[in-house]
C-alpha cells in the first residue's frame, strides 16, 4: 500500500463493497523554506492563483464588479495592488487579463473568485499551473541579477510591479511585493529546475 | 628578498609577499604584481616558445594585448592554457608553466624548426603537403598540429563554476583610464545609473603606469581618489577585472567578469560571470595599444614595448634590464627613457628614427637621430643591438615604440569602419558607431592626458543630455598635454634578418611581402594566408604594422588597404563562461509529470519528450528487456485495463461568447455545433493547408471549451491561437490560458476501465454507457469531493477515458487508480505501449503529421469543412495537394510474419529499381503488436486506399534491408470501433 493513498472505509454499492480513496495534495515545492545569509526563500503554503479574463465589450461591468468585490480598482498592466482587506493581490497581466493571488487551500479557488466578482468575467484556476517562490532579503536583487533579464532597479520596477519574463529558459512572472522582496511564479512541471535556478543564483552571490 | 629585476617604487604592496611557482621553481612577488611583473622581477626573461619556430620569447607588453607570455595556469583539472601572464594577478601558491616546447623551456627540441625556417614561410603547408591527398588528414595534419599550437588542455572536465547575469544602466563606461574615470565621475555626479568596467584589477589605466600629474597629484593618486568617490555612490557599479568584449544590438554589451581568478581557491563560487549589460548609452574609453617596429631579430626576450617597460617600472617597480635602450619613432618613447632614468635604470641610448632634435633633454642619454635598430644578439635574452649605422651597443633590454593605436575594436562590432588619421599614423573610430556609443580619450585619438580628461567629461555630458540627465559642471582636473608627434615608420628596411610583425603567429615582414607577391593582396586574404592577427591576441600589436607593410608593397595607402573586421570578443572568453551554469542535469529545464514520483517508485524507465520526462515502460520482476514490459502493458490494457499519465498533452482553456466561432476558424472541422458535454477530435492546418496539429476539444459549458494539443506542439498551438485572437480576429470575445500543468490527466483504457473508474468517481456521477457515452465529457468529483474532469476518449481504441484532477493530486491519483485497479490486474503503461496501441488502432501522431502531409494524406480529407472558413482551408485546395494518386495513410504487415519492419523504409513496386523515380511512399511508424503476434506498420503510399491486399517492397538502403509487405487497413485492431463505444 502506497503511503499516498489509502482506503478510508469500505462502503456498499449494490451488492459489493468497494474501497473509497482519499487524495493527498502534493504541490511540487510544498514546505520549502530556507535561509541563505540575508536571504530567505520560501514556497508559500496554500498558494492560490486564478486568472480573470475581461469579456470583450463588457469590461466596465467586470471592472466594477472587481472593485466591488475587492475594494480596489484593477491596476494598470504591469502593476499589482492589494485588496482593501490586504488578503488578496490583483495582478494586471494584460489589457484583458488579471491574476488573483491569495491564500486558499481547497481546490476551488476559481469558484471563490468567480463568486467574488459575481461571474462578471471568465475565470480559470491557475493554482496548479504555477509554482511560487518568495525571495526576500537585502541581497535578493543581486541574486536575481544572475537569471532575471529585466531591470529590477526600484526606479524601473517599483514595489507592486509585475512582469512576465524568462529565467534560465523558464517562463516566469515576477512581482515585487516589497523593496527587497519578490514573488516568482513559474510552471509547476519544471518546479525542480526553477528552484535550482533560484537556489544557484542565491548560492553564487552569498 | 633580493630580486634581480626589482627597483624602487610602484603600486605594489611590499609588506605582502607572495610565493608562486614557474615551471616548478618557487619564486616570490608582492601583492599587486602580475605574473609577468613578478617573473621579470625574478629575472625570468624567457617565458615561452613561439608558435611556429619555437623561438625563445619573453614578456612583450603589460596588458591584454600580450602575444608572447602565454602560460598554462594552475594544476590538474583547473589547468588553463594560453593565459596571458600580463593579466594574471599574482596569488599565493600560483603555479604556471610555460607552453609550446618539447623538452624544457630552455632546451626545446622543436627549436630545430627555427633552423629550417627558410622552408617554413607563409603558405608552406598549403604548398608542401599536397601529395598524396589522403595523407593530409591522417598524417600531415596531426603531426603539424602536435608541433605547432599553444597550450594544452587538461583533458578533464572543468571543475570550476561559471555564471551569467544581466545588468542595466543609463551609461556604461568602458575603460577606467583618465577619460573613462572622468566620464564616470561626470555621469555619477549627475545621478545617472552607471557601470564603469575595466579589465584591470586596479582602475586608472595609464595613470597607474605613468608619472604625469593630474590636479597637482600623481596620476595614480588622482585615479585612486576618483575610484574612492565612485565606490561610495549608490548609483555606480564599479566593475574591475571585467572586460567588455562585445558591442551588440540595442546598446547591449557582453562583459566577462573574472571573479575568483585572482584567488588561490574560488570557494565554490563562480570563477567568472558573463554579463549582458543593457545600456541606454555607452562611452568607450578603451585607451590605446602601443605597436612595435619590425626589425631583424626583434623578438628576443628583453625586447619590449616602450610603454610596457614604463609600466613595469612605474607601477610594479620592475625593470627587464639594467641597460635599457629605447628605439622609437615618436615622442612618447622618450618618456620611457625619462621614467627609467628617474628610477635609476641606465638608459645608454635613445634611437629615434626621426631626424629631429631630442623630445626631452635627458642628461647622460645618448640621442641617435635618424637611425634604427636593425639586428639584435642574444638567444635567450638580449645582449646587444646593432644599428643601421653599423654601431653595436651592448644592452640587456630594448624598449620599442612604433606609436599608438586607438582601441577602436568595439566601435567596429556592428560593421563600423575606422578611419585613418595621418597625424596619429593610426585608425580612429569611423562614422558608424554602434547605436548609443560615443568614444572618448585615446580610443578616440585624443592621445594626450589633458585632452583625454576633457573628452571623457564632454562625451559623458553629451550622452547624459540625450537621456534626460544634466551633467553638473564638474571641474576638469589640471593636466598637461604631453608631446605626441609620431612618424610613419613601420619596419627597418635595412634589416637582412627575419623581422617579426606578429609575434604570436610568427609572421615576418618577408611573409607579408610573399603574400603580396603571391596575390593575397586583400587584407582579409593576407590574414588567412599568413595567419597574421589570428589567435588569442587577435593581432592587437601587429595588425597595423602588417597592413602598413602590405600597403607599401602594393603601392597603396594604408586607408586604401583598410583593416580586417574587428569582431567580438575583444579578448578571449572561456567556453566555460559561455556555457555558464548550464551543465549536467541542469543543462536545460526538465519537466516532470505529476505522477513522476509514483512512477519512479514503481519501476518506470523514463524517456525525454521535449523537456518532459515521461515513463516509457514499467519493468516488472522477471522481465528481461523493454519489449517484455511493453508487450505486457499493451496486452494487459487490451485484456483488462491500463493506466497512463497523459498530462504532457497541451491543455488550453478557451472561454468567451465567441469561443465556438473562434474554434471553427482555427480547426479545419466545426466546433460551434458541438453540444455541451461532448468532445470532438479536431485537426489544425497551417496557412499553407498542411496539417500541423491534432487533438480533442471538449465543450464544458456554453462559452467554455478545453482544448488538448499534442505534447510537442503545446506551446506552438497556444502561440498561434493567441496570434489569431489578438491579430486576426480582435473583435471576437475569446480568451485563452494554458492549463497544461494545472491538471494531472490519466488515460484509463481497456474493457475494465469503467469498472475501475466507478471505484474512484463519486457515486452521484453516472458513467454508464448510456449516461456517459463515447465522446462525452463532464465535470465530476472523485475520492469524496475532489473536483475532476472526465472525458470519454480513446487513443488505444479500447473502451477508455481520460480523467483529470488538479495537478497537486496527480501523484496520489496514480496510486489510487492502480490500487483500485488491482482487482482487475490493472497495469500502468508508458509511452511505448501507448505507441504500440495507437499504431494498432491506426491513429496518426507526429510521425504522420510531419509537416509535409495533408488531411487527405492521413485519410481525414472530409474533416476540412467546406461550409466555413478556417486557417489553411483555401490553400489546402491546391490541385497538387489533391491529386488522385496522392499518398494515403495505410497499414502494412510483413508477408513473412517473422520479419521486423523498419520505420523510414521506402515502398517500391515489385520489380522497380530502388530509386526516387519509382518511390511509392514510406513507412512512418512500426511496432511489434503483442495482440497480433507480429510486426505492423503505418505508412504513406500512393493511391493507398485502392491498393489493399497488394504486395510491395519495403526497402531501407540505410539498413541494407528489403522485404515484401502487404498493404492493409491502418486499423489493425477493432476497425469498426465497437470496443471504444462499448
Amino acid at each position: 500500500m502506497s503511503r499516498l493513498s489509502r482506503p478510508t472505509l469500505l462502503i456498499q454499492k449494490g451488492s459489493v463493497f468497494v474501497a473509497e480513496y482519499t487524495l493527498i495534495a502534493e504541490p511540487p515545492l510544498a514546505g520549502y523554506d530556507e535561509t541563505f545569509g540575508d536571504m530567505r526563500l520560501v514556497a508559500p503554503a496554500d498558494f492560490a492563483l486564478v486568472s480573470i479574463a475581461l469579456p470583450l465589450g463588457r469590461e466596465d461591468k467586470a471592472l466594477k464588479a472587481i472593485k466591488t468585490g475587492y475594494g480596489v480598482d484593477l491596476p494598470e498592466v504591469g502593476e499589482s495592488i492589494l485588496s482593501k482587506d490586504g488578503k488578496v493581490r490583483l495582478l494586471r497581466m494584460a489589457q484583458d487579463q488579471a491574476f488573483v493571488m491569495f491564500t486558499h487551500s481547497k481546490p476551488d479557488a476559481a469558484q471563490v473568485v468567480s463568486k467574488k466578482i459575481k461571474d462578471s468575467a471568465y475565470v480559470t484556476d491557475q493554482t496548479d499551473v504555477w509554482t511560487a517562490l518568495h525571495l526576500s532579503g537585502p541581497s535578493s536583487r543581486r541574486a536575481l541579477e544572475r537569471i532575471c533579464p529585466i531591470d529590477l532597479d526600484t526606479e524601473a520596477f517599483a514595489e507592486g510591479h509585475v512582469a512576465r519574463t524568462v529565467m534560465e529558459h523558464l517562463g516566469v512572472v515576477i512581482l515585487r511585493d516589497a523593496a527587497d522582496s519578490f514573488v516568482l511564479l513559474s510552471a509547476s512541471s519544471s518546479a525542480g529546475s526553477f528552484l535550482h535556478a533560484v537556489e544557484t543564483s542565491i548560492h553564487n552571490v552569498t | 628578498m633580493s630580486q634581480a629585476g626589482r627597483i624602487d617604487g610602484g603600486l605594489i604592496d611590499r609588506s605582502q609577499q607572495i610565493k608562486f611557482r614557474f615551471n616548478g621553481k618557487w619564486m616570490r612577488g608582492f601583492a599587486g604584481d602580475t605574473l609577468a611583473s613578478a617573473l621579470l622581477a625574478n629575472g625570468q626573461l624567457l617565458v615561452g616558445r613561439s608558435f611556429k619556430y619555437h623561438r625563445p620569447r619573453g614578456v612583450f607588453t603589460a596588458g591584454s594585448e600580450e602575444p608572447n607570455a602565454l602560460v598554462q595556469l594552475r594544476d590538474g583539472a583547473h589547468q588553463e592554457p594560453n593565459t596571458r601572464a600580463t593579466m594574471v594577478e599574482l596569488f599565493d601558491g600560483l603555479a604556471a608553466t610555460s607552453q609550446n616546447h618539447r623538452g624544457s623551456l630552455e632546451y626545446d627540441l622543436l627549436a630545430v624548426n627555427d633552423l629550417v625556417s627558410p622552408f617554413l614561410s607563409a603558405g608552406f603547408y598549403y604548398k608542401t603537403f599536397m601529395w598524396p591527398k589522403a595523407f593530409w588528414e591522417k598524417l600531415y595534419e596531426p603531426v603539424i598540429r602536435a608541433a605547432a599550437g599553444l597550450g594544452k588542455l587538461s583533458m578533464q572536465n572543468d571543475p570550476d563554476a561559471y555564471d551569467k547575469g544581466f545588468l542595466h544602466c543609463d551609461l556604461l563606461v568602458i575603460g577606467a583610464g583618465p577619460s573613462g574615470l572622468m566620464a564616470a565621475l561626470t555621469a555619477a555626479r549627475s545621478g545617472a545609473r552607471i557601470i564603469l568596467a575595466d579589465e584591470d584589477f586596479r582602475p586608472g589605466g595609464r595613470l597607474n603606469a605613468e608619472t604625469l600629474e593630474v590636479a597637482g597629484m600623481s596620476g595614480a593618486d588622482w585615479a585612486a581618489q576618483a575610484v574612492a568617490e565612485l565606490s561610495n555612490m549608490p548609483n555606480v557599479r564599479l566593475m574591475t577585472r571585467t572586460t567588455v568584449y562585445g558591442a551588440y544590438d540595442h546598446g547591449v554589451y557582453g562583459a566577462l567578469e573574472r571573479c575568483t581568478d585572482h584567488l588561490a581557491d574560488s570557494g565554490g563560487k563562480p570563477r567568472q560571470v558573463l554579463w549582458r549589460i543593457f545600456s541606454k548609452r555607452a562611452v568607450l574609453a578603451a585607451g590605446a595599444t602601443e605597436r612595435p617596429i619590425a626589425f631583424g631579430n626583434n623578438d628576443r626576450p628583453g625586447t619590449m614595448l616602450a610603454g610596457a617597460v614604463r609600466t613595469y617600472a612605474n607601477r610594479y617597480g620592475v625593470t627587464p634590464g639594467q641597460q635599457v635602450a629605447v628605439f622609437t619613432n615618436n615622442d612618447d618613447g622618450w618618456r620611457t627613457a625619462a621614467d627609467l632614468q628617474a628610477k635609476g635604470v641606465n638608459v645608454p641610448v635613445v634611437i629615434d628614427s626621426r631626424d629631429k632634435p631630442a623630445t626631452l633633454n635627458l642628461p647622460g642619454v645618448k640621442h641617435i637621430a635618424g637611425e634604427a635598430v636593425m639586428d639584435t644578439v642574444g638567444r635567450k635574452g638580449l645582449k646587444s643591438i646593432t644599428l643601421t649605422n653599423g654601431k653595436v651597443i651592448p644592452v640587456d633590454a630594448l624598449a620599442v615604440s612604433g606609436g599608438w593605436n586607438p582601441n577602436v575594436h568595439l566601435t567596429c562590432h556592428q560593421r563600423g569602419r575606422p578611419t585613418w588619421r595621418d597625424d596619429l599614423c593610426a585608425f580612429v573610430p569611423g562614422g558608424e558607431l554602434p547605436v548609443g556609443m560615443t568614444v572618448a580619450g585615446a580610443a578616440n585619438g585624443s592621445m594626450t592626458l589633458a585632452s583625454a580628461l576633457a573628452e571623457g567629461h564632454a562625451e559623458a555630458a553629451a550622452q547624459l543630455k540625450d537621456i534626460g540627465f544634466k551633467a553638473k559642471k564638474s571641474d576638469i582636473p589640471d593636466a598637461e598635454d604631453e608631446p605626441r608627434d609620431c612618424a610613419a615608420f613601420w619596419h627597418v628596411g635595412e634589416s637582412k634578418k627575419r623581422a617579426w610583425v606578429d609575434l604570436q603567429n610568427d609572421v615576418t615582414v618577408k611573409d607579408i611581402k610573399l603574400a603580396n607577391t603571391e596575390g593575397f593582396r586583400s587584407v582579409e586574404l593576407l590574414k588567412r594566408y599568413t595567419t597574421m592577427g589570428m589567435a588569442t591576441d587577435q593581432g592587437k600589436t601587429s595588425n597595423i604594422a602588417g597592413l602598413a607593410i602590405l600597403a607599401e608593397e602594393a603601392g597603396k595607402t594604408i586607408p586604401e588597404v583598410g583593416t580586417t573586421i574587428f569582431r567580438p570578443p575583444y579578448t578571449p572568453v572561456p567556453i566555460g563562461a559561455l556555457a555558464g551554469r548550464a551543465r549536467g542535469k541542469d543543462f536545460r529545464p526538465y519537466r516532470l509529470t505529476p505522477s513522476h514520483k509514483w512512477a519512479e517508485e514503481n519501476g518506470a524507465s523514463f524517456v525525454t519528450v521535449g523537456n518532459w520526462l515521461r515513463a516509457e515502460w514499467y519493468t516488472r520482476d522477471g522481465e528481461k528487456g523493454w519489449r517484455d514490459s511493453v508487450d505486457r502493458e499493451a496486452r494487459m490494457t487490451r485484456q483488462s485495463v491500463g493506466i497512463c499519465d497523459v498530462t504532457t498533452l497541451g491543455k488550453i482553456d478557451i472561454q468567451g461568447k465567441d469561443a465556438g466561432a473562434f474554434l471553427d476558424k482555427v480547426y479545419s472541422n466545426t466546433f460551434s455545433t458541438l453540444p455541451v458535454g461532448k468532445v470532438r477530435y479536431g485537426l489544425m492546418l497551417r496557412e499553407d493547408g498542411i496539417c500541423y496539429d491534432d487533438g480533442t476539444t471538449a465543450r464544458m459549458d456554453e462559452n467554455h471549451y478545453v482544448m488538448t494539443t499534442t505534447t510537442a506542439n503545446a506551446v506552438l498551438v497556444f502561440r498561434r491561437l493567441e496570434f489569431a485572437r489578438q491579430c486576426l480576429w480582435p473583435n471576437m470575445d475569446v480568451h485563452l490560458i494554458s492549463t497544461t500543468d494545472g491538471w494531472a490527466q490519466f488515460a484509463v483504457a481497456g474493457p475494465n476501465s469503467r469498472n475501475l473508474l466507478r471505484k474512484v468517481i463519486d457515486a452521484e456521477h453516472d458513467i454508464s454507457n448510456e449516461a456517459f457515452p463515447f465522446m462525452a465529457c463532464g465535470n465530476i468529483t472523485v475520492c469524496g469531493g475532489v473536483p475532476a474532469r472526465l472525458f470519454r476518449i480513446s487513443f488505444s481504441g479500447e473502451l477508455a477515458y481520460e480523467i483529470a484532477v488538479p495537478a497537486r493530486y496527480g501523484n496520489s491519483m496514480m496510486g489510487v487508480l492502480n490500487e483500485a485497479g488491482a482487482e482487475f490486474d490493472a497495469v500502468p503503461y508508458g509511452t511505448e505501449a501507448l505507441g504500440v496501441m495507437r499504431i494498432e488502432k491506426g491513429h496518426a501522431t507526429a510521425n504522420e503529421l510531419n509537416g509535409q502531409t495533408t488531411a487527405l494524406n492521413i485519410g481525414l480529407g472530409k474533416m476540412v469543412s467546406q461550409k466555413k472558413e478556417c486557417i489553411g482551408q483555401v490553400l489546402s485546395q491546391r490541385p497538387e495537394m489533391n491529386r488522385d494518386d496522392a499518398i494515403k495513410l495505410m497499414g502494412f504487415r510483413p508477408v513473412d510474419r517473422t520479419r521486423k519492419l523498419i520505420a523510414g523504409s521506402h515502398f517500391l513496386n515489385k520489380h522497380d529499381p530502388a530509386d526516387m523515380d519509382h518511390d511509392q511512399g514510406w513507412m512512418t511508424s512500426v511496432a511489434y503488436s503483442p495482440n497480433l503476434g507480429h510486426h505492423i506498420g503505418l505508412g504513406f503510399i500512393k493511391e493507398g486506399h485502392a491498393r489493399k491486399g497488394e504486395i510491395v517492397r519495403a526497402v531501407s538502403p540505410v539498413h541494407g534491408v528489403e522485404m515484401d509487405v502487404e498493404i492493409v487497413s491502418a486499423h489493425f485492431v477493432d476497425p469498426e470501433g465497437e470496443r471504444l463505444r462499448g
